[in-house]
């Protein structure tokens, strides 16, 4: 009883188990009714996993998952290096209007932006990653200039006060200091690469990949393939953020000190 | 009573003013501080700023720092008076700024990295031990500032400017929101620091008076004149001529009690 109660409670923590097991059983929840309520249009989640073992059985499945994953992580790198140096050199006052301008290319879409991207590249993979890159780009640079802006002017005067110079002090306070968050950033960015991926993939189907079988198995209303596509997507994902997020937490520990657990 | 000498003036402030706009915030501030000199010991300087909350004790310990540059004036420091610049007075903030993403070594490692005279990692290594040892960071130096209390952060920010080589070291409310036992532990640690050297010279910012006189050797008061716009320095309590510095149990003296209670009127 005491349990359920804290679980109904504001700010209450509890312990990892119990939030394990209640995470497990929302989940067996959650299975149950969508159990239910299936079987119409949607498919239900025993036809799912059907259809994932069938999915992750064929000939293509690992060609194709390693078609999204290499366009992934390869967009990803391309866009960490360009996104990092526009904000890096955004503390510089010069290069600040380019960051800013960077920041105000979410606003631009996609789709517009096909045809000039067509011309510009040479393939259909030069396309998608240049796609890839156009749209991480600009996320990136909102956070990480969010988090350079965060930073405590304090932080700038200790280094004053420990004689450092500025091109020091940056690279102390904003570089150094905040990789940590920078990391993060990088992980929330990871999840964004991830749900494009599909979209992209759409726009030049000769080297496969997950958006490929996604749109394939829409073309033939397959919804079971569809719907098992996707959960192997959203594992994968979720598998990403586990591992980056143990990852930052071994790389820096001192990030764990000050959060509620 | 304690016998000394007063030398070289080791900082100077001249018509110190500062204006945001149409508020004047400081008025045509003025002091020095003179290097004091007591017979077997390496007496440094401590001078106490005492003033309400809010009436811009910060905005002239950031003028001294040289962090802003006041409307009109000039603080000249050290014996050749030169015009103070931004890393020559250490500040240790309110809420001891560290480098979170740093141990308590590399964040006093830094401290020396940065420091005039330039010194081998064995050198810098046997410095930050010896200090450590000192001011009972040994057990600490491993940790992350997340790691530790306030008391000993404080500390490891107060030793951080002392091993930059910094002999003026700005504290802003060193008292603030510390036990009373706490309270006495910072009091030896500034007396420690302010007899490390000859030259070592903290200005301690704070609205508690007690404490602040109680180790001081000056006080000054920044407050404001009836019909006059800012705050500017309205009295200056020289402790050491009164026979009130450097003296153990000075709380119970009654001529330091009256002091305190004067202090007060005039705030």
């Amino acid at each position: 009883m005491k349990f359920i109660r804290s679980i109904f409670e504001p700010l209450r923590i509890i312990s990892k188990r119990n939030m394990v097991l209640l995470m497990a059983a929302e989940m067996v929840l959650a299975l149950i009714a969508w159990q239910l309520s299936g079987g119409g249009l949607i498919p239900t989640p025993t036809k799912v996993l059907q259809a994932l073992g069938t999915i992750v059985g064929s000939r293509d499945f690992v060609d194709n998952l390693f078609a999204s994953l290499s366009l992934t992580i390869k967009g990803m790198v391309i866009s960490i290096v360009i996104a990092l140096l526009i904000s890096y050199l955004a503390m510089i006052p010069v290069f600040y209007p380019i960051a800013r301008f960077v920041v105000k290319c979410r606003y631009l879409t996609l789709t517009g932006l096909i045809f000039l991207f067509t011309l510009w590249t040479q393939n259909g993979h030069q396309l998608k990653i240049s796609l890839l890159i156009f749209g991480i780009v600009p996320f990136f640079v909102t956070s990480l200039l969010s988090v350079f802006e965060g930073i405590n002017v304090q932080e700038f005067e200790l280094c004053t006060t420990l004689r450092m110079n500025s091109w020091k002090t940056w690279l102390e306070v904003v570089v150094r200091g905040r990789l940590d968050q920078v990391f993060e950033v990088m992980r929330q960015n990871f999840a964004i690469a991830w749900l494009m991926i599909t979209s992209v993939e759409g726009l030049s189907m000769s080297e496969g990949g997950l958006g490929v079988m996604l749109i394939k198995a829409n073309k033939y209303v397959q919804l079971e393939n569809v719907f098992g596509t996707l959960v192997i997507i959203f594992i994968l994902g979720v598998l990403f953020d586990y591992v980056l997020g143990q990852m930052r937490h071994w790389l820096f520990p001192y990030t764990q000190l000050q959060t509620r657990r | 009573m304690n016998t000394y000498t007063k030398q070289k003036v080791l900082l100077k402030a001249e018509d110190v003013n500062l204006q945001y706009g149409d508020k004047q915030i400081l008025r045509d501030i003025n002091f020095s501080i003179q290097d004091i000199h007591r017979e077997g010991v390496a007496q440094g300087q401590v001078v106490s700023l005492i003033g309400r909350s809010g009436i811009g004790k910060t905005q002239l310990f950031r003028i001294l720092a040289s962090l802003i540059k006041p409307t009109a004036g000039v603080v000249n420091i050290e014996e050749d008076q030169h015009p103070v610049q931004a890393g020559e007075m250490g500040i240790v903030p309110q809420h001891y700024v560290l480098f979170n993403h740093r141990t308590i070594y590399q964040n006093l490692k830094i401290g020396l990295d940065n420091a005039a005279v330039k010194l081998s990692d064995a050198e810098k290594q046997q410095i930050i031990k010896d200090y450590a040892d000192t001011f009972e960071l040994t057990e600490h130096l491993k940790k992350y500032p997340a790691q530790l209390s306030g008391g000993q952060r404080q500390r490891v920010s107060i030793i951080q400017q002392v091993l930059t080589g910094n002999k003026f070291i700005l504290l802003d409310e060193p008292f603030s929101g510390l036990d009373i036992l706490m309270v006495d532990k910072v009091i030896n640690l500034l007396l420690k620091v302010s007899t490390l050297h000859e030259q070592n010279t903290l200005i301690i910012v704070s609205h508690d008076i007690e404490n602040a006189a109680a180790i001081s050797d000056t006080i000054w008061i920044l407050s404001t004149e009836e019909g006059k716009p800012g705050a500017t320095i309205v009295k200056e309590y020289d402790l050491c001529q009164m026979g009130l510095a450097w003296t153990p149990d000075i709380r119970s003296n009654p001529a330091f009690v009256s002091l305190i209670k004067e202090v007060k009127s005039k705030l």
